[in-house]
């Protein structure tokens, strides 16, 4: 009896609705589903982001994401559950459980800066698919709606990554004295900058991962014949 | 909205062995009322045995911490017309009970001592002078009000036995180290003593802080980057090892 209802309560918390973490592993499952199964690397000038540069830096780009503080929080909070929430815990069911928080296994996020140096070096090469959509026809320069896509897609993944805290500290976090050093007032103007985008990087990380997915649904939408495509204009160069 | 509310109290007293149990009072309610109104309105007029620590009701001095309605919060700064017709309040739970809302937090000066004080910088000419600029970050610091709610809220301080400080003191500790004439660095210490691996960043701390200090993200996350560059980066070792000592 008291088995069933643990089970039960179990499923409820499973079931719980928690939209913004359990819709990221279901878009997860299915994009990777479909990169496996029915991979797409280009189309009509059209690179899937999951492509770019090569699908060979996926792995690092999953670390990266896997290690930021924005999933860390997520996943610490609905995977494992502690904390399943801010409020009181009645059940004590946190309490009854180990925990050993970012010391185990889980300290390797804190290689989070090396991953981050790989998602920055990677940046320039979505902007790259922007431009190559535009001239993929020889002799013309076309403007499309995927070209719109790509470019939010490369711009919302930019809002990220320059988010990111290892940034904020590399640029002028770790930083106490900045009128000890010369250039110090633009190294803070620099930090306060970065501040600013620092404090929406959950949602950055969180919209940025949706539009990747979003692109690359298109891409498939387009090939498979979905009349998606709008051409804004086309001119010979 | 109705002109009374239950207010539901979790009392006890562990000096003559009276355990915890909820007593429900009926107050009436008032314009612009806060909870910790609704709880003197019990001692003055139904309970006077009824025990609650309190200072200010301005939201200064931080005494009036309790579990509201499950999540901690200042009594006088919360209102009874947002918290529903039933309202709960609990003493915080990371704390002894001295007697129904009062807690003995003073558990946390022994955390502070652990703490490597302030040393400044030696040689420096008196008098000591700081640049705005240096001290904008730890000012958000230092509005801290000693409330204790973040430590009540954050489950690795209620929930589980650690060396873990807790995130009103790595909050002091981050005010340490930004500290622009402060010569030392307490990543070591957070590292092994102040076992800061054991905080998940998952905010509840930053989230019931009456300050609005925004406690991961300023204090303990930038700390935890400062653990990063003395233990895992082997790049940031070599290029930029951190001066102070
Ligand atoms: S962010 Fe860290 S310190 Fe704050 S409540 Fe969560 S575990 Fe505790
Ligand atoms: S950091 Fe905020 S919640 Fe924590 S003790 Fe200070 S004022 Fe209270
Ligand atoms: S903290 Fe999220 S990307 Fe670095």
């Amino acid at each position: 009896m008291m088995e069933n209802k643990r089970r039960l309560s179990f499923i409820s918390e499973l079931v719980e609705p928690n939209w913004r973490f359990w819709s990221l592993v279901v878009i997860l499952l299915l994009s990777a589903g479909a990169l496996f199964l029915y991979p797409v690397s280009e189309y009509q000038g059209y690179v899937d982001p999951f492509y770019s540069p090569t699908v060979l830096v996926l792995p690092f780009i999953a670390l990266f994401r896997l290690s930021c503080y924005a999933y860390r929080k997520d996943y610490h909070r609905h995977v494992f559950r502690h904390p399943m929430a801010c409020l009181n815990d009645e059940r004590m069911d946190s309490s009854k459980r180990k925990y050993t928080g970012e010391t185990g296994f889980f300290a390797l996020n804190n290689f989070h800066r090396y991953f981050f140096y790989i998602g920055l070096a990677i940046l320039p090469f979505f902007y790259y698919d922007f431009y190559t959509s535009l001239v993929y026809e020889s002799g013309f320069f076309i403007f499309r709606v995927g070209s719109i896509l790509l470019l939010v897609n490369a711009l919302l993944l930019t809002l990220w990554t320059i988010s990111c805290h290892a940034f904020r500290h590399l640029i002028g976090g770790s930083v106490d004295c900045y009128s000890c050093l010369s250039h110090g007032s633009g190294v803070k103007k620099l930090f306060n900058g970065q501040s600013l985008l620092n404090r929406y990087h959950e949602q950055f990380a969180f919209v940025s991962l949706l539009v990747v997915v979003a692109v690359d649904l298109y891409i498939r939408a387009l090939m498979a014949g979905w009349p998606v495509d709008f051409t804004f204009f086309k001119i010979a160069i | 909205m109705s002109d009374k509310v239950t207010i539901s109290i979790k009392r006890s007293d562990p000096s003559k062995g009276e355990a915890p149990h909820f007593v429900d009072y009926e107050v009436p309610t008032q314009e612009g009322m806060v909870v910790l109104d609704a709880v003197h309105y019990i001692e003055n007029n139904i309970d006077p045995t009824l025990s609650v620590r309190w200072n200010c009701k301005a939201a200064r001095c931080g005494s009036c911490s309790a579990e509201v309605n499950g999540l901690p919060r200042l009594m006088c700064k919360t209102r009874v017309d947002k918290m529903g017709s039933k309202i709960s309040i609990e003493p915080m739970r990371a704390y002894p009970v001295v007697k129904d809302l009062v807690t003995n937090v003073s558990h946390n000066w022994e955390i502070a001592k652990r703490i490597p004080p302030f040393t400044p910088k030696p040689g420096l000419p008196k008098p000591w002078k700081m640049a705005a600029i240096d001290i904008t970050r730890s000012k958000e610091f230092r509005t801290c009000i000693e409330c204790f709610l973040c430590q009540d809220v954050c489950h690795v301080i209620r929930e589980h036995e650690s060396n873990y400080l807790g995130p009103k003191h790595m909050v002091k500790v981050a005010a340490l180290d930004m500290h622009p004439l402060d010569s030392i660095d307490r990543a070591g210490f957070l590292h092994t003593d102040g076992g800061v691996g054991f905080c998940n960043i998952t905010k509840c701390c930053q989230n019931v802080c009456p300050e609005g200090i925004h406690i991961t993200d300023n204090a303990i996350i930038p700390e935890k980057e400062r653990v990063v560059n003395e233990f895992y980066d082997p790049i940031g070792i070599l290029l930029h090892r951190r001066k102070k000592k």
